[in-house]
């Protein structure tokens, strides 16, 4: 097939950036890094990119596609191609190029070594010189972080840090996460607190790119919002944005609505909000706020007040409270499943149904735990039907075909 | 007419008080009938899922409900992250039987209905970009926007998480650049229109908020937007209330004049001051839907 | 000379890491240098598990897993140094685990085994399919507290050897350009392998075989070198690796008709027989007419989507990205793609090569536990024992000895030669050179071999090298010269791969992963119980033999 690419050419040398168009023939299996690679061969050597493992996992082949931070090797062009589609690729945002597509990864890796990033062994170690003892289902509540690439995607597109490049960001703070909710760490206070400091957690600005580049899963932005609940739930609570998020807490106690003529006060306290008092006159002006707060109390508020009380003496608080929503919220990633076995080969064009010879044909020995299982095929996962967004940048789209074409050779 | 839940949210019945008036007068010209959600709270915004996220579950568990128990199968939103919080709580209830027990166990013990798990959370955006809502939307705004530059802006929890969203491209969204020119305005283009507006640490991080806020302002006025348009009251809040504070740091006057998705419509639509309410706004809209002689 | 340390680490993937966190602790200065970022190591790649007689899932010890090696080995793995490996990789696993590695767990909460190919028992740790990736992380953290400097994007070239001792790394520093001389006391080469040799493999573009081509430029032997392993269940058409481990939790290998054909060649181990066993029997069915496409079919469907989704979710997704397919309602289209370097730079016990000051392990190390034949999970474990034994002792003679030198000659001379490469104005791309080289390994040096085919590609080896010296470089500037890099790559390509061919074209035999049914169908111990030793001499390949070190175990037929 015939597939066109817009390269953003840049030599840090000379400082010069320069838009490139290359058409090559490529298989139609090919993959954006096949493109590249058949460019770099064929056409001009001097392109500048990393690569390595091509099966997504080795995260060196981070860039941007029509602005969008994906890998290289998971995105493949063949739907591109028949659209007839000519993309462009640059280098990814929020770290500085080094040249064509190679960006200065210095500065990604020094976030992540602020996070502490290694197992800090708490008091409880195993006497016996043998492994500790923790259930699979502890250890699921750093399963996403612990899928995490370190390739960048997240960190290219962080709203947050284009305006603070301080922002230690979405992929270190995941790391952090990994650590904090990993029981065999001592140290989780210490991590709070210092994730807790300036261009921490409190940074984020809750725009969800993170989780929509995330190549791998990992949704930082969640990672980023257990790190919030368990700092919360240990009291590390001093910083404004935590102020912030426990108002929320406090208005739907009292009132139900948000108490938004106080946010400001109750976030940043009442003595540096005073300096806010001319901006809140203006907001008075035009109605946004009263002079006189009077609480605006919902109905049955007290159901609200009750249902917290009763949720606080279960065991489900901090992080964990994001954690058991997270195999609910797979399903709408993975999709598929819902059928039963025989439904399965019995799909039209299906591969015949495997038997060991000897056996009666269509006797195969069903394995334990077998048989279709129910999967969760919800009804609104559909992902999204306008375009190809998705399919090359997130989860692979819920309930659609697989990116298919299946090349010859 | 159809019967949807209409869960406001904090800011429609407080500052933004405009957005709750103008939906509600445009909902039935565009076959929508809207029943009011009365004992519901804050869906928590992202703070309580951030707080305490077993409380932010249940918090909006309840809210579900109760919009199940008014009969209807849809829960209409106006703001982004409402949609956002309410999606994402059901999608870990529809898809959990276990959690969905446990949850419906505590919504129980404080007096509230069981939840099914069969109710489907939806912007109003949504409503009025595709289907019957779009067909009605194109009849009634007959008075149209005569050519309006009008800056979508979309803002992140009505794209992002897509898996969660699973509406339209969340890179190349459609919805309100349809409703736009369905509306006989002119839809600019401009690449910060999928971006943050601050709005979440605008309080805590007054400065990189701005530093996000900035760019949609500043993009729209150079594509030549005559005003934006948000489907997020809170969008809403940062871009009009805050632009001040943009003007203050930058010494430049933008006043670009931003309209919530329901004013816009409402303003092809025929709707009158009393609904809009254009007075409530910091940058006042009304000079430049002069010559619509609004 | 930039810089000097006690302990200077090639290669930074699971025994570069492993080495120098020893090192490390051993209380030597050690660096790394990678061409890649660590963390981008080829390493991570590695999906099912990595072994260890833990005795979590079922009765095991250490003797048990020596035993299963040594057999799956094809007899020809050295027994003093699987005894070592099997006895001292519980504790090395165990240590990983307390570092934070992120493995399974069993109900009980002891770390998980699932079984795997050739293993009398359940053996291998994992982490659902991204135990390369969980090691990775593992080591990665653990350098990072302990600091130990990385130079990264340094392409090692060449070994400096100086006074009967190697003293340093020559690199080309590939983010800013120049050629640099790293010195060191003591030298580990753990670069991994070569698969790239193959148009059809499992492995990164990374793996070239660099370490294994220096080592072999300076003189050293190579051991083994024609053993390369096919792994049985790659993605066509790209040769992406799906993991055994999909097999060990009950995946089905069929032909065109259904037909679950192991049960011909293995009859109870079926799917879960010895690598070399699987790739050759798939070859059969394919060469014989019953493949798809120049394929057979790995077949989950009947795992079902739970199981499919929450053990197997890599090898799920690569599926579907790379070959179209969803396992929960396809089976997928797999084929034997080159995996695994069996043969390397040889080493003792400790990692210690030939030459005073370098060691080696990993991939392109041969201690050799592998021998013939590897079984899958067991070169995950043997980065970590060997690579940790190849630090301990790198460091122990490093802290015994004081000086670094490198003579500046060295590293004129190495300017000059690459000066000539780089400066070069036309002649031919390297790519097509590659390409060449790729599709004749596969065609003439893959999972059967003929004694025609094998000496025809001697000769395409022969004339690739002849045109190499033409190749040239488009890229003339300095910062990230990938073409370049690529271009010196494609010579320790070049040269390793001559090294394979002449070593099988002497082994007139079958054995383990060197198969040849047509002319010589059976294992000869009386002739060829015996290592095979490649030397680069004089611009070419000089062959001799070694003893293969026996303890407890005589060579027995082998059958699964």
């Amino acid at each position: 097939m015939k597939v066109g690419l817009k390269i953003w050419r840049y030599d840090s040398a000379t400082g010069d950036r320069a838009l490139r168009e290359y058409e090559i023939e490529a298989p139609e299996e090919a993959t954006l890094l096949d493109c590249l690679d058949i460019v770099k061969d064929r056409h001009d050597g001097s392109l500048a990119y990393r690569k390595s493992c091509r099966m997504m996992i080795c995260g060196s082949c981070g860039m941007r596609m029509d602005g969008a931070a994906v890998l290289a090797c998971k995105t493949r062009m063949y739907d591109i191609a028949q659209e007839g589609r000519v993309p462009v690729i640059s280098a990814m945002g929020n770290l500085p190029i080094v040249k064509d597509l190679v960006v200065d990864m210095d500065p990604f890796w020094s976030k992540f070594k602020a996070m502490w990033p290694w197992l800090e062994p708490g008091y409880d170690r195993p006497d016996d010189g043998r492994e500790y003892r923790i259930s699979q289902e502890r250890m699921n509540v750093i399963h996403k972080e612990a899928l995490c690439i370190n390739c960048g995607c997240c960190v290219s597109e962080c709203n947050a840090m284009e305006s603070d490049p301080e922002f230690l960001g979405p992929q270190a703070l995941a790391k952090g996460m990994r650590f904090v909710g990993d029981p065999r760490d001592g140290a989780t206070v210490e991590r709070l607190e210092r994730y807790n400091r300036e261009h921490g957690i409190w940074d984020c600005t809750r725009c969800y790119f993170c989780n929509e580049r995330c190549p791998k899963g990992v949704d930082p932005r969640d990672a980023i919002a257990k790190l919030g609940a368990e700092s919360i739930r240990l009291g590390i609570d001093r910083d404004m944005g935590a102020k912030h998020a426990k108002w929320f807490v406090r208005s739907t106690e009292t009132t139900g609505w948000l108490r938004e003529e106080e946010l400001i006060p109750k976030t940043q306290g009442y003595v540096s909000a005073i300096k806010q008092l001319k901006f809140g006159a203006s907001l008075a002006r035009h109605g946004k706020v009263r002079p006189v707060p009077i609480p605006h109390v919902a109905r049955d508020v007290n159901e609200a007040r009750n249902l917290r009380k009763v949720v606080q003496e279960q065991d489900r608080e901090g992080a964990l409270g994001i954690v058991q929503g997270e195999r609910a919220l797979a399903r709408l990633a993975h999709g598929g499943g819902a059928e039963s076995l025989e439904e399965i080969y019995a799909r039209p064009g299906a591969a015949p149904r495997p038997f060991l010879p000897g056996d009666a044909e269509g006797g195969a020995v069903s394995p334990p735990g077998a048989g279709g299982s129910a999967g969760g095929a919800s009804s609104a996962g559909e992902g999204s039907a306008q375009g190809q967004g998705s399919l090359t940048q997130a989860d692979v789209t819920p309930g659609k075909e697989p990116t298919r074409k299946r090349g010859g050779e | 007419m159809r019967r949807v839940a209409y869960y406001k949210g904090c800011l429609a019945s407080l500052s933004a008080k405009e957005l709750d008036s103008s939906t509600k007068a445009l909902a039935p010209m565009v076959g929508l009938e809207l029943v009011e959600l009365e004992s519901v709270t804050c869906c928590g915004a992202g703070d309580i899922h951030e707080a305490e996220p077993d409380y932010y579950l249940h918090l909006n568990a309840r809210i579900l409900a109760y919009a199940e128990a008014t009969g209807c199968d849809m829960l209409m939103t106006v703001c982004n992250v409402c949609t956002l919080n309410l999606r994402q709580a059901n999608f870990m209830l529809q898809g959990d039987e276990e959690l969905l027990a446990r949850v419906n166990e505590n919504l129980a013990s404080v007096g509230v209905p069981a939840y099914s798990g069969k109710v489907d959370v939806r912007h109003f955006l949504w409503e009025i970009a595709e289907g019957e809502g779009y067909e009605a939307l194109k009849q009634v705004a007959h008075r149209g926007l005569k050519g309006l530059k009008v800056a979508p802006f979309y803002g992140c929890q009505i794209l992002r998480p897509s898996k969660i969203m699973g509406f339209e491209d969340p890179d190349r969204p459609w919805s309100l650049e349809r409703i736009i020119e369905a509306c006989g305005g002119e839809a600019v283009d401009y690449p910060a229109k999928v971006k943050c507006c601050g709005f979440p640490i605008i309080a805590a991080r007054e400065e990189t908020a701005l530093g996000e806020l900035i760019q949609p302002v500043e993009q729209a006025i150079e594509a030549g937007a005559d005003v934006m348009v948000t489907p997020c009251p809170l969008c809403h809040l940062s871009l009009d209330a805050w632009q001040q504070k943009l003007e203050a740091s930058t010494g430049r006057a933008f006043k670009m004049p931003v309209l919530h998705l329901a004013q816009l419509v409402g303003v092809a639509a025929g709707l009158e001051e009393a609904e809009l309410k254009f007075k409530r706004h910091i940058v006042d809209p009304r000079p430049a839907l002069e010559r619509l002689e609004v | 000379m930039i810089a000097k340390h006690d302990v200077l680490v090639v290669g930074a993937g699971c025994a570069g890491m492993r080495a120098a966190i020893e090192a490390y602790d051993a209380g030597a200065d050690v660096a790394m240098i990678s061409k890649l970022h660590p963390t981008r190591s080829h390493s991570g790649a590695a999906e099912g598990g990595i072994n260890a007689a833990l005795g979590n899932a079922a009765e095991d010890n250490a003797e048990i897993h020596a035993y299963d090696t040594v057999k799956g080995s094809d007899y020809l793995g050295d027994q003093d140094a699987i005894e070592v490996f099997a006895e001292e990789a519980p504790g090395d696993i165990v240590q990983l685990e307390n570092w934070g590695a992120f493995f399974s767990r069993r109900e009980d909460g002891k770390l998980a085994q699932r079984p795997f190919g050739a293993a009398g028992s359940p053996r291998t740790v994992y982490a659902a399919d991204i135990t390369g990736h969980v090691l990775i992380q593992v080591l990665w953290e653990q350098v990072c507290k302990r600091d130990i400097p990385v130079y990264e994007e340094f392409f090692a070239w060449q070994l400096v050897e100086h006074e009967d001792r190697c003293q340093g790394v020559i690199c080309w520093d590939l983010l800013h350009g120049g050629l640099k001389t790293v010195g060191g006391k003591t030298v580990v080469l753990a670069t991994g392998g070569a698969g790239r040799q193959y148009r059809v493999t499992t492995n990164a573009y990374a793996c070239t075989g660099d370490g294994m081509a220096m080592a072999l430029h300076a003189g050293l032997p190579l051991k083994d070198m024609e053993f390369m392993q096919f792994h049985p269940t790659t993605l066509y058409p790209t040769g992406i690796l799906l993991t055994e481990g999909c097999r060990g939790e009950g995946a089905y290998l069929i032909n065109k008709d259904g037909e679950r054909f192991m049960k011909h060649y293995a009859p109870n181990a079926l799917e879960l027989a010895s690598r070399d066993v699987v790739s050759r029997s798939e070859q059969t069915e394919i060469d014989e007419g019953r493949g798809i496409e120049g394929s057979v079919l790995l077949d989950m469907r009947h795992l079902g989507a739970e199981r499919i989704i929450e053990r197997l979710p890599g090898s799920r997704e690569l599926s579907m990205v790379y070959a179209g397919v969803d396992p929960i309602y396809d089976p997928v289209p797999v084929r034997p793609g080159a995996h695994y370097h069996m043969g390397g730079i040889e080493t003792d016990n400790d990692g210690a090569t030939e030459m005073t000051g370098l060691y080696a392990a990993g991939e392109c190390a041969c201690v050799s536990i592998h021998g013939a034949n590897r079984l899958g999970g067991n070169s995950l474990m043997e980065t970590i024992t060997f690579g940790r034994r190849a630090g301990r002792s790198a460091a122990e003679w490093a802290l015994s000895h004081t000086t670094v030198e490198v003579p500046e000659a060295a590293e004129r001379d190495a300017d000059a030669r690459l000066r000539e490469l780089l400066d070069r104005e036309d002649g031919e791309r390297p790519w097509k050179l590659r390409d060449e080289l790729g599709t004749s390994m596969l065609e003439n040096f893959a999972v059967f071999r003929r004694e025609e085919q094998m000496a025809k590609q001697i000769e395409i080896i022969e004339g690739l090298r002849e045109r190499y010296p033409n190749v040239y470089v488009e890229d003339k500037g300095e910062v990230f010269n990938s073409d370049l890099t690529q271009a010196i790559e494609l010579g320790n390509m070049l040269d390793t791969a001559l090294c394979m061919v002449t070593a099988g074209l002497v082994r007139k035999e079958s054995r383990g992963a060197h198969a040849r049914p047509h002319d010589y169908p059976t294992r000869d111990d009386e002739n060829f119980l015996h290592h095979s030793i490649t030397r680069w001499k004089d611009g070419g390949v000089e062959l001799s033999k070694s003893e293969v070190r026996f303890t407890k175990w005589e060579p027995q037929e082998r059958k699964y």
